[in-house]
């Protein structure tokens, strides 16, 4: 219990230190690492503007979004303690959390009526229907390999780290870029039509349900993120203190590499994304194949 | 044995000639490293002697000559091959599920120690074949015979045990020499037809 | 004894390669030419040597057996011995004309007696070794020796085909390697076979039983897959007719000649050895007759619709291949009826190339349709190629009349009906597709205009477009032309009619080491 009220406290911070890491790379100063929780607290205090053409659905992504990713957040164990709640086959219930999140955001930005929304929703479609073998090739090679189902005793046992396990998270790293619509895949700060995915599926959204879908995306980061770290970093000593302190530096640790990532890289073109996603999903498989046989 | 496998896919799904022609050559060394360490127990001077002909030929001279075949063609990229980078990554992993399978299916127990080392070979076979039929620029397919070969060899090396020095040698040096031939090929193609693209090779039917 | 055995086959191997060496640097072409003839000459000696040794000893070995002929490898080397000495003195004829008529170079006549002197030391590589490993690198030689021999006249075409060759055969030929190895490996536990010797064909046939079955039948796949390529069987050959079109007719009669059967013969090796590790199931003559049956389908499919002669003569060998393969996969007297057509087949092929490219010199083209009434251009190798196309369908009294007959036989004492349905349907086809054309070849007249004008296009695009020498109403052929055509088929006749002795023990005991059956053929 204590991780997960650790994990609604500490998610924002980490797109505060991506954006640092990203200033700091660039010779400025940047925007303080709190930054996020400052806007998320102004977007709660605003008023909602809806569009005239939206619905129902558009009023009800914002807060199922958070909904999903707060339920999501409880089957995702961290800093070598088990989740709030751990069942075999929470994995499905972390995959098919975050595929609603996803969804209703698609369906909100269709809900719009405006094209410029509905790009960027066909887009988030097809590459996260890449992304989604990925992960879930990789999460089955880990339970193939610890033999467990439920993903807290999976990735409790998932250690020490063998080439299997690295080839799975060299596949997650692709996905949790992809998932956050980070670079390569997306780029988070532009604001031109064509280099845009998931800014442009929530142009519309303003007021709290801004402050929601920002506050459900540094979750999604914090959960995914979790994933990776889990596995890759070794929780030696039994104290959930000591482990669960590793378990945060870690997981800003992974933050600054994708500030340094989006640092040093460019935005792939729209037709290599694909190619990239295939390369996800052949290492996750390959690392089934090698557990399999 | 599991990098060879690594390198197998990445050379699958690269369009870039010159980055190509780099990983056949880390190939080559990986397989010239992997004689000395699967016989690491019982080295004598004919293994270190095979181990360095292979490393010289395999991770330094096929480069070199691809390289120049390249200058010569002056192209850079494989632009549009049949089967694309994508294609080509899904072909792949079936390919090492094929792999998987016949080390299954072939009692070649108790000859090497690590279990993953006939896939692999297996693996490279499969891609070099890949790259051969599916690749339109005859330089390509000249690459995807020295992955073959490379596949064979890891083989070789792997599962017939001590096989005669002779035939090692031989098989290197026939590597060595096709692959040269090949290039003259190449040279004289570029020459005549000003391309290398085998599939504008097609005029000769029937 | 065995001191002179390793003299004698080392100069076997060396002469033609120091001959070929030689040609590097030597000046003229005329220099060329006689050195060239003379290495073969010297390798032709010594290798009529060694199978007259063999025919009196049995087997002749060198080298602690490394080096070592058989009946097998005796045979393959007499019938390799006749096609070089008669495409040899055929090189002669064909690039004297050429060079008359100013179409030789001095690099392209010494790339090619080079090379040619260098793949009859790789063939007689392939036939003396013991070792299963140095023979399959015999194999590689001839590929990239013989390469190069395609393409003597660079044309857009002959580059191609010389490409499609380099590239099919070398990964094919890697597929054999794959499966030596893989041979190699079953021989890993058994004992009294270490594991240096393990390659050596003699030390294999003795603990062939011993063998892991399972290892040995996917060894053989590979191989016949990867022999298979260079053999010409049908689906691996892709290469043939574009290889045997584009290349001059010496090289070409090589080929079909004599460079299939050293890749069967290897195969050839192998059968025993999987024979005898499958407890006699007869699983790898399915394997052989299955390929045979669907290289003649192919052939047949193929020959019908060819308007270029040297491809007809090429898809013709890939029937006849898989005859021959058919022949081995039947048994029982199969194997030496198998044996007697690699003699005749090689022998006619090698006369109806000669026959096409001298036509193609005196004419200018290959096409059939432009070819008709072949006599009135040159009588002797207008009727030679008719001639040679009936002896190919299997008109009797020629020779081949006789193997396919034979191989009936084997059909029939082995109750297999269905390949011997599958055998004359296809037979029948090639007969009438062939005959279809060589009837118009000796009797019609040349069609200036060809009716369908697509059609004509196409096969204007691949006629290699030879100059004409200048005496295109009647070529008036020398003796040694003569001589070129009326031996050959003279034979063929014989042999169709009688079976001399000496030649039907050695076939019968070259067949025994294939299937170690000792029956002698009754005709």
């Amino acid at each position: 219990m204590f991780n997960y009220i650790l994990a609604l406290l500490l998610a924002p911070l980490l797109n505060g230190v991506i954006n640092r890491v990203k200033a700091l790379f660039a010779g400025r100063n940047g925007p303080p690492l709190l930054q996020r929780y400052y806007d998320i607290v102004k977007l709660l205090r605003k008023g909602t503007v809806y569009g005239a053409s939206t619905s129902w659905v558009f009023r009800l992504s914002a807060p199922v979004g958070l909904a999903a990713a707060l339920v999501a957040l409880l089957v995702v164990p961290f800093g070598g303690v088990y989740a709030p709640v751990a069942f075999g086959g929470d994995i499905l219930v972390l995959a098919y959390m975050l595929g609603l999140m996803r969804f209703f955001t698609i369906i909100a930005a269709l809900d719009t009526g405006s094209s410029f929304e509905g790009m960027g929703a066909s887009r988030e479609a097809f590459f996260s229907a890449l992304a989604e073998p990925a992960l879930l090739l990789g999460v089955a090679a880990i339970a193939c390999k610890t033999g467990w189902m439920s993903l807290s005793s999976m990735l409790h046992a998932a250690s020490p780290v063998s080439f299997e396990l690295l080839l799975v998270v060299a596949s997650f790293i692709i996905v949790y870029l992809c998932e956050n619509s980070r670079i390569p895949i997306d780029d988070p700060a532009t604001h031109l039509e064509l280099t845009m995915i998931h800014e442009a599926m929530i142009l519309d959204n303003s007021g709290p349900d801004l402050g929601f879908i920002e506050y459900s995306s540094s979750l999604k980061l914090w959960i995914l993120g979790a994933l990776i770290v889990d596995i890759a970093a070794p929780y030696r000593s039994g104290l959930w203190f000591v482990d669960c302190a590793e378990g945060v530096g870690c997981m800003i640790l992974l933050a600054a590499a994708v500030g340094v990532t989006e640092s040093i890289m460019a935005r792939l073109r729209l037709l290599r994304v694909p190619q990239l996603l295939a390369a996800a999903g052949a290492l996750s498989s390959f690392a089934l194949l090698l557990v399999l046989r | 044995m599991m990098l060879l496998i690594v390198l197998d896919l990445a050379l699958l799904c690269i369009s870039l000639i010159n980055t190509g022609i780099l990983i056949v050559g880390l190939q080559g060394l990986l397989l010239g490293f992997f004689v000395i360490a699967i016989h690491a127990n019982a080295l004598s001077v004919r293994l270190m002697a095979i181990a360095i002909a292979g490393i010289a030929i395999k991770g330094f001279l096929f480069p070199v000559l691809l390289r120049r075949a390249i200058r010569e063609a002056g192209i850079l990229r494989e632009i549009k091959p049949f089967v694309g980078p994508g294609l080509s990554l899904v072909s792949g992993i079936l390919m090492l599920a094929v792999a998987l399978w016949i080390k299954s299916k072939l009692p070649l127990g108790g000859i090497i120690d690590a279990p993953i080392t006939v896939p692999a070979s297996f693996m490279t076979i499969f891609t070099g074949l890949f790259l051969v039929i599916a690749r339109k620029k005859a330089l390509t397919q000249c690459m995807g015979y020295i992955v073959f070969e490379n596949g064979i060899y890891a083989f070789g090396i792997a599962a017939a045990g001590d096989i005669p020095l002779l035939v090692e040698l031989g098989l290197l040096l026939d590597a060595f020499v096709a692959v040269f031939v090949m290039g003259i090929a190449i040279y004289r193609i570029n020459q005549e037809f000003d391309h290398i693209d085998a599939t504008e090779l097609s005029s000769l039917k029937g | 004894m065995d001191n002179t055995h390793t003299l004698l086959l080392l100069s076997l191997l060396l002469a033609p390669l120091v001959a070929g060496v030689l040609i590097i640097f030597v000046r003229s072409i005329r220099a060329i030419f006689i050195t060239m003839a003379a290495g073969i000459m010297a390798g032709s000696i010594f290798g009529m040597i060694a199978v007259i040794k063999t025919c009196k000893y049995g087997t002749i070995s060198a080298i602690s057996s490394w080096l070592y002929v058989d009946a097998l490898s005796s045979f393959t080397l007499a019938i390799m011995l006749i096609v070089y000495i008669l495409s040899t003195t055929f090189a002669y004829v064909y690039f004297k004309k050429e060079f008359l008529v100013g179409n030789l170079s001095l690099k392209q006549a010494r790339q090619f007696a080079a090379l040619w002197c260098g793949s009859f030391f790789s063939m007689t590589l392939v036939l003396v070794s013991n070792n299963l490993g140095i023979m399959w690198v015999g194999i590689e030689a001839t590929t990239l020796l013989t390469a190069f021999l395609i393409c003597i006249h660079s044309s857009k075409q002959s580059l191609e085909a010389m490409w499609k060759y380099l590239i099919i055969c070398s990964v094919g030929v890697a597929f054999a390697f794959l499966g030596t190895l893989l041979a190699a490996a079953s021989s890993r536990n058994v004992s009294g076979l270490e594991i240096n010797q393990a390659l050596l064909w003699t030390k294999l046939m003795v603990h062939a039983e011993m063998l892991n079955p399972a290892l040995i039948k996917a060894a053989f796949i590979f191989l016949v897959a990867g022999y298979g390529t260079k053999a010409g069987l049908a689906p691996m050959h892709n290469w043939l007719p574009d290889a045997h079109s584009q290349a001059p007719a010496p090289v070409s009669a090589l080929f079909s000649g004599f460079m299939l059967n050293a890749a069967l013969y290897c195969i050839m090796r192998y059968i025993p050895v999987v024979e005898a590790a499958t407890g006699r199931s007869g699983w790898s003559l399915t394997l052989m007759s299955a390929l045979g049956i669907f290289s003649i389908g192919i052939g047949a499919a193929f020959i019908i619709f060819q308007n270029d002669v040297k491809r007809l003569l090429a898809y013709c060998s890939v029937e006849h291949i898989g005859i021959i393969s058919l022949g081995l996969g039947l048994g029982g007297i199969g194997f030496f009826a198998a044996m007697f057509h690699t003699l005749n087949h090689s022998i006619c092929k090698s006369v109806s190339f000669f026959a096409a490219g001298r036509l193609g010199q005196i004419s200018g083209t290959h096409d059939l349709r432009k070819l008709n009434g072949a006599p009135k251009m040159s009588r002797l190798w207008g009727t030679a190629l008719f001639l040679c196309i009936l002896a190919l369908i299997g008109i009797a009294p020629f020779a081949i009349f006789m193997s396919e007959f034979q191989i009936l036989k084997a059909a029939v004492d082995s109750h297999s009906f269905v390949r011997l349905v599958l055998f004359l349907a296809g037979i029948s086809v090639v007969f009438i597709g062939m005959l279809s054309k060589a009837i118009p070849l000796m009797w019609g007249t040349a069609s200036e205009s060809t009716k369908v004008k697509n059609d004509s296009e196409s096969t204007e695009k691949r006629d290699i477009s030879l100059p004409a020498t200048p005496d295109i109403k009647l070529d008036k052929s020398t003796f040694l032309e003569i001589c070129l055509v009326i031996v050959p088929l003279s034979a063929l006749l014989i042999l169709g009619c009688w079976m001399p002795d000496f030649l039907g023990s050695s076939m019968t005991k070259a067949a025994d080491i294939i299937g170690k059956v000792t029956t002698m053929p009754h005709k």
